[in-house]
């Protein structure tokens, strides 16, 4: 009697198991084909950086107050002050891609929103010196689509809640 | 002349066929895990791809092991490939369309198709490779093993048949297909089925190059054409197993409204996913499973139909 109960039962699993094989066969394929077909990015996707410019003005939004380039932990931004009109400016910046962790520190540090991720992932080149990006590149970047993520909304969304405001006391 | 023509047509027919199997199967399997299996290569179904494949192989490099045992090394894949296609010559492709009608064809085919086992051990012995001698050793453990149930079940058709020449088999029946005799034919099918695919190594019986702890196997050590050698031998057996079984247990070519061609192709065909089928849903059993499996359930089984077929046959 057990060799007939073992018996059904290896059956019946090895049904189950074709049965459920089988089903992906009527089921359209989850593949995207990449280069002909891209898949939607997720709102929060990061990959390469930008340094934004203010839109009114056009005056670049970096003050180089250093803060990105010592947060860095694998120390690939580098940056050179300048005074002009009694705010700084960033005279050289370099952000060296092939070291960056992508632990977008530099971003959620940033006072001004200046620099940002963008979703602009397919970056890889043949050239080593290719992925240094210096300024020029960095504003270039600008016209790519920028991550939801920027300094400003991360700190918000970090920052402790805030204690409800107080009912204001009817007047006597 | 004319079988010289004939032969030379099955051999390049089988070597067509069998190449376009590696990408019927990986485009299967493609569709069993939701994915969409190979495309690039001949949009938009990847019917390049095989010819891919073989010229990949073919450019490359060839190696050999210094401690290897360079005849048995490189003869190996000559002995795994052969019986093989050894085994198409009598296989009927229709009425009269037969390179050799043996009177014996059944034995035929049994005889020569388990010599595949010796090519693999040589190989495994040959590379001089412990995880290859290990995968011979196995090999021939699960090769002896589940050649008596195969032979023992394929003599259910020789009986009721009451010949060995496979295209009397298949004539005797345009009645019925013995797959339709009650019990009987049905175990005889299933014990048949498993048995075979034990002998051609298909997973869930595929520990000779289970590749998660034996990395290949037997063929471990080679490389290029040689390695292409064993895979030609994988499929051109699993082709030879599902026309086997469409011959001796599913009519043949017989059948109702369609061209006799149709017929058999498309039952081989059946039976071709039926075995992709099993291999991409379960998974690989133990050595003490297989060889469990084989003595103490396929075997006993076996004599049980024989006795059956015995009796359906007297009475």
């Amino acid at each position: 009697m057990a060799f007939i109960k073992e018996a059904w039962d290896v059956t019946r699993s090895v049904g189950q198991s074709m049965g459920v094989v089988f089903k992906n066969l009527l089921r359209k394929p989850t593949t995207v084909s990449y280069p002909y077909v891209k898949r939607e990015l997720p709102d929060r996707q990061r990959a390469t950086f930008a340094l934004l410019t203010n839109k009114e003005t056009g005056e670049e939004k970096c003050t180089a107050c250093l803060i990105c380039q010592n947060i860095c932990p694998s120390q690939v931004i580098s940056m050179v002050k300048e005074q002009v009109n009694n705010r700084g400016f960033a005279k050289e910046f370099t952000l060296d891609l092939g070291g960056c962790i992508f632990c977008e520190f530099c971003v959620q540090a940033c006072p001004q929103d200046a620099i940002v991720m963008i979703k602009l992932w397919e970056n890889s080149e043949v050239d080593r010196e290719k992925l240094k990006l210096n300024k020029q590149n960095l504003l270039d970047n600008q016209k790519y689509q920028p991550s939801e993520m920027i300094g400003s909304k991360i700190r918000e969304m970090q920052s402790p809640p805030k204690a409800a405001p107080k009912p204001a006391e009817p007047a006597p | 002349m004319t079988a010289l023509i004939f032969s030379v047509a099955i051999l390049a027919g089988v070597l067509f066929v069998v190449m376009y199997l590696t990408l019927l199967e990986r485009k299967f399997a493609g569709r069993l895990q939701s994915r969409i299996g190979p495309q690039r290569v001949g949009w938009p179904f990847g019917y390049l791809q095989p010819v891919a494949d073989a010229v990949k192989l073919l450019v490359k490099e060839d190696v050999i092991p210094e401690v290897a045992d360079r005849k048995a090394f490189n003869l190996a894949p000559v002995l795994v490939v052969l019986p093989v296609l050894f085994v198409f010559a009598v296989i009927p492709f229709g009425e009269n369309l037969v390179l050799a009608d043996l009177n014996i064809g059944v034995l035929f085919v049994l005889a020569i198709s388990s010599i595949t086992l010796i090519g693999i051990f040589m190989a495994a012995w040959g590379s001089k490779n412990k995880y290859a001698v290990l995968s011979g050793m196995r090999a021939v453990n699960q090769m002896i093993s589940y050649e008596v149930p195969l032979v023992i079940s394929s003599l259910v058709p020789v009986i009721l048949a009451e010949s060995m020449n496979l295209s009397d088999i298949v004539a005797f029946q345009d009645r019925a297909w013995f797959v339709f005799y009650p019990v009987l034919g049905q175990l005889a099918f299933i014990v048949f089925m498993v048995s075979a695919m034990a002998e051609a190594n298909r997973i869930p019986f595929d520990i000779t190059e289970a590749e998660s702890e034996l990395v290949a196997g037997f063929m471990v050590e080679y490389s290029g054409m040689k390695f292409a050698f064993f895979f030609l031998a994988e499929y051109a057996h699993m082709l030879a197993v599902s026309f086997l079984a469409v011959i001796l247990f599913l009519g043949g070519w017989q059948g109702p409204w369609l061209p006799a061609g149709v017929w058999l192709a498309l039952k081989v065909f059946m039976v071709f996913m039926l075995i992709l089928w099993i291999r991409w849903s379960l998974v690989r059993i133990r050595l003490d499973q297989i060889l469990a499996l084989s003595w103490k359930v396929l075997f006993p089984l076996s004599l049980l139909v024989l006795l059956l077929a015995g009796i359906w046959k007297m009475w």
